[in-house]
């Protein structure tokens, strides 16, 4: 059996007990079987992680485009199942989201880095992750000392839940279908936007509140954090839909004078950024935010060669 | 394409320099380590993953290995947006059956998940092609074990064609549908839902403004992948195999064990990616499980020459 197959690599580690299972995307000149990152002093490489309980291919095998696309760009790139997940060891965390939500999978994801700084000399690593993967990524910023920056595509500051009540499916069902539904659906949102005034716009009961914490303690440090938002149903740009709390303007209230947050919007894709357009511009966003973090000289040769692919 | 045995010692040290070591037992508290150990480590010491070369592309392969296996299966996994929804109980089925002495392949197709290629120039035939060298990759393996196909969702249909052509001991069918245009359909319907969410009457788009698109040439992204007009035109000729819909028919014409697995006894979140959340991560499988393994086994036993 090949372990690499162009500039894929299968690549494992273990941890806690259990052996994690993922892919290498090697850049240009980084040849399999010889000593990696040798040859740069200012190697950063990129982890993705799995968007919730997904594997690490991701929905329409979006992050292996984007670690590719990276990898070609300079900068090592890594795709790994947690535990549990994919083709990796270990259980599933029951209930899994209670589980991400208060950082669960942050020292694995940690020791990971740690592991991947050693054996590839790496400078750091960025941390990037979608949805759940997201809170996971923010979390390990807080505790990983090789974690560079934080990529947070379509993360959520609220407690999420495995199963949402039967009845309250339901009811989106039905007004995400029919006009009266929709009617319904509008006057519950007014009703929720009094409330949010009623309660002079402070968090919501079921804010995520150890996430906020984190966020608040890193964000101000100066680690560059790239925050991706999709469109959401029933909202208008990157505003929340009517009745729903401010977190994006919450959290860039609450970051610091010295913070390096870069907030970008994607118009007209979805939450999964797999389609044809949410895909390109995840990668268009990246790369040049990458670029401006983390500038060298080898990456500025990459990109005039290949471009912003 | 020697799958196996084409690793040169300069992977192989790669691949011992990736083998790190627990200092916890806790999942969350760990951290790693560098250990030059051997590299089979953890759990399912046995489980390998790779690359398998065919024309034009690398598979990725994880090989459940068994030292002296009763029988090999080469599972044949669903569609590509429903690959990531069946991934975990598919994972766990391979897992259960290697624990059994059944050794397992599993797979991605060609242009899907960890394999390379390029979705939009797949066929149907491409995908075909895999699921043949890989069946003959297992046959070939030692010792000699019965070798069977089993397939998933549009799987079953690619497991059902290659066994028609005389490859594979036995046939397991789960969830078959009759031909891939069903799969692709509940996958297109599935998108149309999500396009047509909180938009009310001219707003919304049927499916059929989106088949037309498909019917005239165009690609269409559903899931993240790119399909192909051809695709589509392809997955209405691409058919269970006449005789594979029931097990009573197929063993007289096939002369070699078949199982059809209904897909309303499979349920989620094995099939239906829609109604698949992080609820059903967990859900016990170990009935669907014990019964399809019980079949395996009885179906290779050496006595064995009635259909079951």
């Amino acid at each position: 059996m090949k372990s690499a197959a162009g500039a894929r690599e299968v690549i494992a580690v273990l941890t806690g007990g259990n052996r994690l299972w993922g892919t290498y995307h090697r850049p240009p000149g980084d040849r399999p079987g010889l000593p990696r990152g040798l040859e740069e002093k200012n190697r950063i490489g990129v982890l993705f992680l799995n968007p919730g309980f997904q594997p690490r291919a991701a929905q329409g095998d979006s992050s292996v485009y984007w670690a590719e696309s990276l990898a070609e760009c300079g900068y090592p790139s890594f795709r790994f199942d947690l535990p549990g997940l994919g083709d990796s060891e270990g259980d599933v965390p029951e209930p899994m989201l209670d589980f991400i939500n208060a950082g669960g999978y942050a020292t694995v994801v940690s020791a990971m880095i740690h592991e991947l700084v050693q054996q590839f000399s790496l400078a750091g690593v960025v941390v990037a992750g979608l949805c759940a993967g997201a809170v996971t990524a923010l979390y390990t910023g807080g505790v990983s000392k090789e974690c560079r920056g934080v990529i947070l595509m379509d993360p959520y500051f609220y407690q999420t839940k495995d199963q949402r009540p039967r009845i309250r499916v339901a009811l989106t069902e039905w007004s995400s279908r029919s006009r009266l539904g929709a009617v319904v659906s509008n006057v519950y949102d007014r009703l929720r936007y009094l409330g949010l005034l009623l309660r002079g716009n402070r968090l919501p009961g079921n804010a995520n509140r150890p996430l906020l914490r984190c966020w608040k303690q890193l964000a101000p440090t100066g680690m560059p954090i790239l925050l991706l938002k999709a469109p959401a149903y029933k909202a208008e740009g990157i505003k929340p839909r009517v009745g729903e709390f401010d977190y994006l303007s919450y959290l860039q209230a609450s970051a610091g004078r010295g913070n390096r947050v870069v907030v970008k919007f994607i118009e007209g894709t979805n939450h999964s950024f797999a389609d044809a357009l949410g895909k390109a511009a995840v990668r268009e966003h990246t790369q040049q935010w990458l670029h401006s973090c983390f500038p060298s000289v080898e990456r500025t040769q990459a990109v005039a060669v290949n471009g912003w692919r | 394409m020697a799958l196996g045995d084409s690793r040169t010692k300069t992977e192989e040290l790669i691949h011992l320099r990736w083998t790190f070591k627990q200092r916890s037992a806790r999942v969350n508290t760990g951290k790693a380590q560098v250990a030059a150990t051997q590299c089979h480590a953890g759990n399912h010491p046995a489980e390998e993953a790779g690359y398998f070369e065919v024309p034009g592309a690398h598979l990725y392969t994880v090989l459940h290995g068994v030292a002296n296996p009763t029988a090999r299966v080469l599972l044949v996994g669903s569609f590509a947006s429903e690959r990531h929804l069946s991934y975990i109980p598919w994972v766990r089925w391979a897992r259960y059956l290697a624990a059994r002495s059944v050794e397992c392949l599993r797979f991605d197709y060609r242009g899907i998940g960890e394999s390379t290629g390029v979705f939009e120039e797949m066929r149907f035939e491409n995908w075909l092609e895999d699921v043949a060298l890989l069946a003959q990759w297992l046959k070939e393996r030692s010792p000699e074990a019965p070798v069977i196909l089993h397939g998933l969702e549009l799987g079953a249909l690619l497991a059902g064609k290659v066994f028609e052509t005389g490859v594979g001991d036995g046939l397991l069918l789960w969830a078959a549908p009759r031909t891939a245009n069903h799969v692709l359909r509940a996958t297109l319907l599935r998108r149309v839902a999500l396009d047509n969410a909180f938009k009310y009457g001219g707003d919304r788009k049927s499916s059929e403004d989106y088949i037309k698109q498909l019917e005239s040439g165009d690609f269409l992204e559903v899931g993240g992948y790119q399909w192909s007009s051809q695709l589509w035109q392809d997955s209405f000729q691409v058919e269970l195999p006449a005789n594979l819909g029931d097990e009573a028919s197929a063993f007289p014409v096939h002369e070699r064990p078949v199982r059809t697995v209904k897909e309303e006894k499979l349920g989620a979140p094995l099939i239906k990616g829609s109604s698949v959340g992080y609820e059903a991560i967990n859900r016990d499988f170990s009935g669907l499980f014990d019964d399809n393994f019980a079949w395996i086994v009885q179906s290779q036993a050496p006595s064995q020459g009635e259909p079951h």
